[in-house]
Formats: C-alpha cells, sequence, structure tokens
C-alpha cells in the first residue's frame, strides 16, 4: 500500500515537473460543472448506475457519484459525456 | 445545425428495460453508438439513437439481456414513406422548389445607391439599352462591361461597382465631388464681367482685368464691368498690344427686386366624413389582383400601403401585397380671413427671402404689404438687395489692324 502511494507520488511529482496535463498522464476524471444544473465529464470508464437521483460514474482511479433531482444525461458517447439536472452534490468514491 | 444532420439522417427514441441498463449504455458507447437525451423513467431508460445506431444495437441488447422498443420515430427516412403516399403534395413540392431554382436563375431586382447628380431612372434607362433590365438571365450579365459602361457613360461617375446578391443586382457608383471647373479660355480670348440687372456698385475687388466702373456707379443690366483685354502699353503711353485674360473679381451690385404672391379669396376643404373603407390587393409584377374595382365613395382619397411578404423580400421577386384604405370627404367652400392669408403669403413670401439668401443675396431693406385684389389676396414685397453674382461674358477683340495702329 505504502508502495503504491510513493509510487502515485512519484509519478505525479514528474508530471508536475514537466507541467504535463494531469487528466491525460494520470487518468484523472475532469468534471466540468456549470452552476448546479450542467456537469461536463471526461476521461470515465463507464456508468455504473442511473437513477432519477443519482449517477455514478466509474473512473481509472475512483468512482465518482452526481446526486440531485431530476437528473438526465444529455449525451453519451466514449469521449465524454453531459448531464443535465438540479446536482445537489458530487461525491467521490 | 446538429438537430437538422440528426433529422437528415434520421433517428429513433428508445426505451431500454431488463438486467442492466447501465451496462447497455456503456456497450453502446463503446461501439461508438452515440446516445443522447438519456432519462430515467419508471422502470425503464429512454433515449435517442440515430437509426445507423439502432441497427446495431441487436447484439448489445442480446449480450446485456436489456430489452429494446422503439417510442417514436423521426427525421426524413421516416418522412420520405408518408410523403410518397401523397403524390400531389410531393409534386407541388417539387414543383415549388424547382420553381424556386428556376427563378434564382434571373435578375428580379436592380438597386442603384451612391448616385446623387445623376437620378435612378437615368441609369436605369442606360441599362434599358445595355439590355439590363429585370427578368433578365444572370449568365447574360457581363458585370466588368457594365461597370467600364458606366464610367463610360457618365463622365461624373469616378468608380462605379456592381455586384449580384441572390437575385438583385446591386450597382453603386461613386460621383465626383470636386466642384465642375469652370472654362478655361482658350489662348488670345479674353473673358468679361458683366452686370446681370440695373443696380448701383456697392462693393469692388477686381483681381484679374481692367475695371471698367468703381464704387457708387449706377450700371445698367449687360454693362462691362471688368474687362478682360488687358492693354500692354509702350513708353510713350500708346497701346502696344492688349492680353486677353479671364477676368475675376468680387463686385456687389445693390438693386431693387420686387416680388409677388396671390393667393385666391376662396378654397376647397376637405371636410372628412369618418367613413373608410379598406382593399387588399395583391400585386405581381404589373399585374394587379382587387377584391372589388368599384368607386368606394363619391369623393374620396386613398392611401395605399405595400410590402412584399416575407418569403418574396429576399429574394427580389416582385411579388407586393398590401391594402388601400379610402377615406370619404366632402368639399366644403371656405374663404380665407385676412389672418389666415397673411399668414400663409408670409410663408411662401419667407420662403423666397430663404432662397435668396441661400443663394448669397444679402436683402438690406424690405417693404412688404397684403391687400385685397380682384378675386385674391396678394402680397407684394418692394426689396433693396446686394447681389455678388456676375455674367460672364466673351471679351471682344480688338480688329488686327486696329491693335496695331495703337501700337
Amino acid at each position: 500500500m505504502k508502495k503504491t502511494s510513493s509510487h502515485h507520488s512519484g509519478k505525479e511529482a514528474l508530471v508536475e515537473a514537466l507541467r504535463l496535463p494531469k487528466d491525460v498522464c494520470l487518468g484523472a476524471m475532469r468534471v466540468t460543472l456549470t452552476g448546479n444544473s450542467e456537469a461536463w465529464i471526461e476521461n470515465y470508464r463507464g456508468i455504473l448506475e442511473y437513477t432519477g437521483q443519482s449517477i455514478l460514474l466509474q473512473g481509472k482511479t475512483c468512482q465518482v457519484c452526481f446526486e440531485g433531482s431530476g437528473l438526465a444525461i444529455d449525451y453519451y458517447t466514449n469521449e465524454d459525456m453531459k448531464i443535465s439536472g438540479c446536482i445537489n452534490a458530487v461525491r467521490y468514491l | 445545425m446538429v438537430a437538422i444532420l440528426q433529422f437528415i439522417r434520421g433517428y429513433v427514441r428508445i426505451k431500454v428495460w431488463g438486467f442492466s441498463p447501465e451496462r447497455f449504455m456503456n456497450l453502446c458507447s463503446f461501439h461508438d453508438i452515440l446516445l443522447w437525451d438519456i432519462r430515467k423513467e419508471d422502470g425503464f431508460h429512454t433515449m435517442c439513437v440515430s437509426l445507423r445506431g439502432f441497427r446495431r444495437l441487436r447484439p448489445i441488447a442480446r449480450k446485456t439481456k436489456a430489452r429494446v422498443a422503439i417510442l417514436q420515430r423521426y427525421g426524413l427516412p421516416f418522412f420520405m414513406p408518408f410523403l410518397w403516399k401523397r403524390k400531389v403534395f410531393l409534386l407541388g413540392l417539387l414543383l415549388c422548389v424547382s420553381f424556386w431554382i428556376f427563378s434564382s436563375y434571373f435578375i428580379w431586382d436592380i438597386e442603384v445607391s451612391g448616385n446623387e447628380r445623376i437620378t435612378s431612372d437615368q441609369f436605369l434607362s442606360y441599362l434599358r439599352l445595355d439590355q439590363i433590365a429585370v427578368g433578365m438571365k444572370k449568365k447574360d450579365l457581363d458585370i466588368e462591361e457594365l461597370e467600364k459602361g458606366l464610367r463610360r457613360q457618365f463622365d461624373e461617375i469616378t468608380w462605379a461597382s456592381a455586384r449580384l446578391e441572390g437575385t438583385k443586382l446591386i450597382i453603386e457608383v461613386k460621383e465626383n465631388d470636386a466642384p465642375t471647373q469652370v472654362d478655361i479660355p482658350q489662348e488670345g480670348q479674353g473673358m468679361d464681367l458683366a452686370a446681370p440687372f440695373d443696380g448701383t456698385i456697392v462693393s469692388m475687388i477686381v483681381r484679374k482685368g481692367v475695371p471698367k466702373v468703381q464704387i457708387g456707379d449706377a450700371v445698367s443690366s449687360g454693362q462691362v464691368l471688368v474687362e478682360g483685354r488687358v492693354p500692354v502699353y509702350n513708353e510713350d503711353a500708346t497701346v502696344r498690344e492688349y492680353e486677353y485674360v479671364s477676368s475675376d473679381a468680387d463686385i456687389t451690385i445693390e438693386h431693387r427686386l420686387q416680388r409677388m404672391e396671390e393667393l385666391p379669396w376662396d378654397y376647397l376643404e376637405k371636410r372628412y366624413t369618418g367613413r373608410t373603407l379598406v382593399r387588399h390587393f395583391v400585386r405581381i409584377g404589373k399585374w394587379l389582383f382587387q377584391a372589388s374595382t368599384k368607386r368606394a365613395f363619391l369623393a374620396f382619397d386613398q392611401v395605399t400601403q405595400e410590402k412584399a411578404p416575407l418569403v418574396f423580400e429576399k429574394l427580389s421577386i416582385p411579388v407586393l401585397a398590401g391594402s388601400v384604405t379610402y377615406r370619404e370627404y366632402q368639399n366644403v367652400e371656405r374663404e380665407y380671413s385676412q389672418e389666415e392669408a397673411g399668414r400663409i403669403l408670409s410663408g411662401k413670401m419667407n420662403e423666397f427671402f430663404r432662397s435668396l439668401e441661400e443663394k448669397g443675396v444679402h436683402i438690406t431693406q424690405k417693404d412688404v404689404k397684403i391687400e385685397k385684389g380682384a378675386g385674391a389676396w396678394v402680397m407684394s414685397a418692394d426689396l433693396t438687395v446686394q447681389d455678388r453674382a456676375l455674367r460672364r461674358v466673351e471679351t471682344q477683340a480688338v480688329p488686327e489692324g486696329e491693335a496695331k495702329a495703337g501700337g
């Protein structure tokens, strides 16, 4: 566990030093929120669960859960997706 | 734009339910099948998918054990069979589109801008002579030749540009702003300055030529004030020869001017009864289509409003729709009172005074009176004005022998 975390921090440090984009190099999920009504997500693996109140997404390193009401997916492709509705919380699991 | 493309290609709204709709969506995105407008309903998901994507859904649905059903079909591929059943409608649509395309091969409007001295009518009559008119084919128009022709035909034009915008021919011109050049007399020929009316000289500055009068002199119409024939003297004060110049001077002549304005005693006043009638019409080119052509009232005036329908406005097809409002009136005979007549005539007289001032004529004294003449009110003005207008006349050349004899 310790080894993994040090490996991660080393990679992160290298990416930081070379000023490379983290989402590309580390596979971090990129979430852009516009107010609480729209979210634009990149770098995800897929949808794990979708109900009207929550959308759970699988990323490379973590899971993200959007909670709210009337959540809808405006479009869904391999590259990016857009969620609209009333977003109350974004939780990283 | 995206919506138009989606409509052309066609798409369906589907309902997905079963074991794991989320896995179904993930697989769709993995296979590059675009899903949009995904919503969670009670016990199922709905989403839109392109027609092409929908045809590739079967193996994905089988793999994920999801059930798929079409809720609604959208777009042209679904609309075409519907059209095919309505052949007359389709024919009308095709005719309409072909008329549209056919009419776009012609010029339907000509617009001229930038012209101030040359009227649009002059332009249009020149264009007609050059076989350019509304209704001609676009391909018969040589724009470069037209621009050259305009510059050749009208000397005032310094720059001309023609372009086609849709079915409209737009001609933009620029006229020469520089003042018109005064005719330079030929060598050996001078120009005199003569008085255009009888009066008295009040000021005089001569720049070129020989002054023949002086301040305070009374002059008569046509009298030479500055002569363009300048004598060159010998040492013994005899004339050796004459040099001819174009005279140049600022001379102000004071003279009297009379002006009379008349206004008949009585006139017909239009008294509107308040009754109006509106008739609608459609005008296609020269033809007018109106619901009724019956005379609206015994005495009436009409206000016409016409406008190209929005569809034809940009196309410049001469189709106009409008309405004529007829307003009934009665003619009532009335007489002007002295105050009314005075007000109207003063207005006319002031306009005349203004036009004089604009011409550079300075009014030094005026005596205006109004009186009742035979059948009309008459306003007469007796003016004393100072005018700088001069008439240019050709200098009388001295016969060759006489000049020599003088020398």
